[in-house]
């Protein structure tokens, strides 16, 4: 038996402190699908989903019945499409993409995601048309996510790609302007992209991974803040250190929840458990946010002097508490900051508080990158490539994943508003500053060579 | 001879379990479980021993009464059938139904009597109704055995809608979940 005590502040953290498994992603390789006839690659791809996902929603409603978790996103994720689709015209991409679109919604998954190419070192065939594809495909679609990886820190950057990529998002910004440029949200641009990532939209299932596997990504933003808060109201004068065992220790009980989670829906479906991604993912409700965490740690807001420091002692303590509750910590395990995907942060943006720079100074500490962040829509094509380049870079250099997932809104200035609905929530626009210049630096194309810790052989 | 069980009742005070072994040493009753309670002040102890074969019901009634009853402890003993052992059998999963909320008369009986119109086994209960404005002073926990035989969906609706009927917030969620958060 359990005492009052434990089973009351377990409940707590369900029902009031928003503690939810945020998503379970079953991967499966599409390589055994692959054709050089169109009709018979998507009749293959359909029948391979089908038979792994069918009951994928079910099961997971079960189980998180079962134990009084919710498990918030069921998603797929596949083998990059431009590898297993590489015989193909752009145009048979989008048709891809419409079939990728369609299953998704026959199996009733939120988010489809391996819309994807590797051009870190060069643009093949069938990622040259999956890239072409995917101001299209995103355009037409509503349930298929899409990454291109861009940069490795063994491969360096390819500046070609990420010009290239810059002119992709302007495209589909163009192609959803109804929407406020939607086609983006859907999006990322990565260096050191996770092979086992089951977060969107950046999740696709990596060449060495397996036939099938459950991934799982928890959350729980909320259940931190609050451990802290009921910590400082005890003790106001905890040091740091005390704080960031605290965070740990919390972090470990929240991925302790994921793996419970994602191993029985594995061990349902009779698919191999792959990792527990311990972010921590805010959703544009209040208590569900990371912003918060900043405010409980003695800050005014994220974004101000001291931001970087909590951030890098929130990432890391989620970390070393996810890596010793968990034999199987994956993807990208950190701290998110997506702008629009939290309440606070929007705010913070809203407010001032918080800038496109300080932004990207922040994610040299912490887990993703430019995560959901709505620009004015008259950004030029080499500014845009400028910002995703720095981002790169960041991440190239310091041998962790970084990606981008901006959103050029077209029509709008920075500081009007944007909303995409549902869990991509809402902001005002940010201010990029010198936002229109046509810099040539991102045009000269080529490769930047990989840095010199890049040569470990 | 065969197992008896020995329950012992009283207002609750430093040394009564000291007491009772001391008797059934005396006796030499071999001690096999053991378990207490203490609701608000009251005691309740529970003994299963094996008495020698010469030790009848009797003298060992006597006895405890004669060592206890000055201390106002109320003794019952009662044989153990050898297949009450055999009682739980068949696998189940063990749940957690938590009920917060408003105290009121007849919550337990309320309940219990789903769980067991649904012939499901509560295994362990605990009920604190302290009153007042703080909605965790008033919980129920039971602990029940749901095996493969229960119509669970049905047993679970069951007691979310009585719970929604009384004003009550409810959680149904399987023990390892606790066991994952709690115990590391």
């Amino acid at each position: 038996m359990y005492n009052e005590q434990e089973i009351l502040s377990t409940i707590e953290m369900v029902k009031n402190e928003h503690l939810d498994v945020r998503a379970v992603t079953l991967g499966i390789s599409l390589f055994d699908c692959v054709s050089h006839d169109l009709t018979v690659f998507k009749k293959n791809i359909r029948a391979k989903i089908l038979r792994n996902a069918a009951d994928l929603v079910r099961v997971c409603d079960f189980v998180g019945d079962k134990y009084g978790i919710a498990v918030v996103n069921k998603r797929i994720s596949l083998s990059p499409i431009g590898l297993v689709g590489a015989p193909f015209s752009a145009p048979q991409m989008v048709e891809i993409a419409h079939e990728l679109n369609d299953i998704a919604k026959t199996v009733n998954i939120d988010f489809m995601g391996g819309f994807s190419a590797l051009v870190e070192k060069g643009i093949a065939p069938g990622d040259r048309a999956l890239m072409d594809a995917l101001p299209q495909a995103l355009a037409q679609t509503q349930r298929l996510c899409a990454s291109v990886n861009v940069a490795t820190t063994r491969s360096g950057i390819n500046m070609d790609a990420v010009y290239e990529m810059a002119r992709v998002i302007k495209k589909a910004a163009a192609l959803t302007a109804d929407d406020d440029g939607l086609g983006c949200a859907k999006l990322c641009v990565f260096c050191n992209i996770p092979q086992d990532m089951p977060f969107m939209a950046g999740a696709y299932l990596g060449v060495g991974v397996g036939d099938a596997v459950i991934n799982v990504g928890v959350s729980g933003p909320g259940v931190v803040k609050k451990a802290i808060e009921r910590a400082l109201e005890k003790s106001p004068g905890l040091r740091l250190g005390q704080i960031a065992e605290i965070i740990k220790t919390t972090a470990c009980k929240v991925t302790r929840v994921g793996e419970l989670i994602g191993r029985e829906v594995a061990d349902t479906l009779n698919i191999r458990f792959g990792v527990v991604d311990l972010s921590l993912a805010p959703t544009p409700t209040v208590g569900d946010s990371i912003g918060e965490i900043f405010q409980a740690l003695g800050l005014t807001s994220i974004g101000v002097p001291g931001s970087t420091a909590a951030l890098a002692m929130l990432n890391d303590a989620v970390k070393k508490g996810g890596a010793f509750a968990s034999s199987h910590v994956g993807g990208l395990s950190g701290a998110f900051i997506p702008v629009t995907e939290d309440l606070n942060i929007a705010e913070a943006a809203a407010k001032g508080y918080l800038t496109i720079e300080k932004l990207e100074a922040m994610t040299c500490v912490c887990s993703v990158g430019l995560d959901m962040v709505p620009v004015p829509g008259a950004i030029t094509e080499e500014t845009l490539a400028g910002i995703i380049a720095d981002e790169m870079a960041i991440g190239m250099i310091n041998n962790k994943t970084t990606a981008t997932r901006i959103i050029p809104v077209p029509g709008k200035k920075a500081g009007e508003k944007v909303s995409f609905g549902g869990l991509l929530g809402a902001s005002q626009i940010m201010d990029v500053p010198h936002a229109h210049l046509r810099d040539t630096f991102v045009k000269q194309g080529g490769r930047i060579p990989a840095p010199i810790h890049s040569m470990k052989n | 001879m065969e197992k008896l069980i020995i329950t012992v009742l009283g207002k609750d005070r430093p040394g009564i379990i000291a007491k009772v072994s001391a008797s059934l040493y005396a006796l030499d009753c071999n001690l096999q479980n053991v378990n207490q309670m203490i609701l608000q002040n009251e005691f309740s102890g529970f003994f299963i021993v094996e008495p020698p074969e010469a030790l009848g019901m009797n003298a060992l009634q006597q006895r405890l009464d004669q060592d206890l009853s000055g201390d106002g402890l109320q003794v019952y003993i009662d044989q153990i059938s050898p297949s009450d052992g055999k009682q739980v059998s068949g696998t189940s999963e063990t749940f957690l139904i938590t009920t917060i909320g408003p105290d009121q008369k007849g919550l337990v009986a309320r309940f219990t009597q789903i769980i067991a119109a649904h012939r499901v086994n509560v295994t362990n209960l605990t009920a604190v109704f302290k009153g007042g404005e703080d909605p965790n002073a008033n919980i129920m926990v039971y602990e029940v055995a749901v095996t493969h035989t229960t119509d669970q969906a049905n047993l679970f609706e069951a007691l979310r809608t009585k719970a929604a009927e009384l004003g009550l917030d409810i959680s149904i969620q399987h023990k390892n979940i606790f066991e994952t958060i709690n115990k590391i």
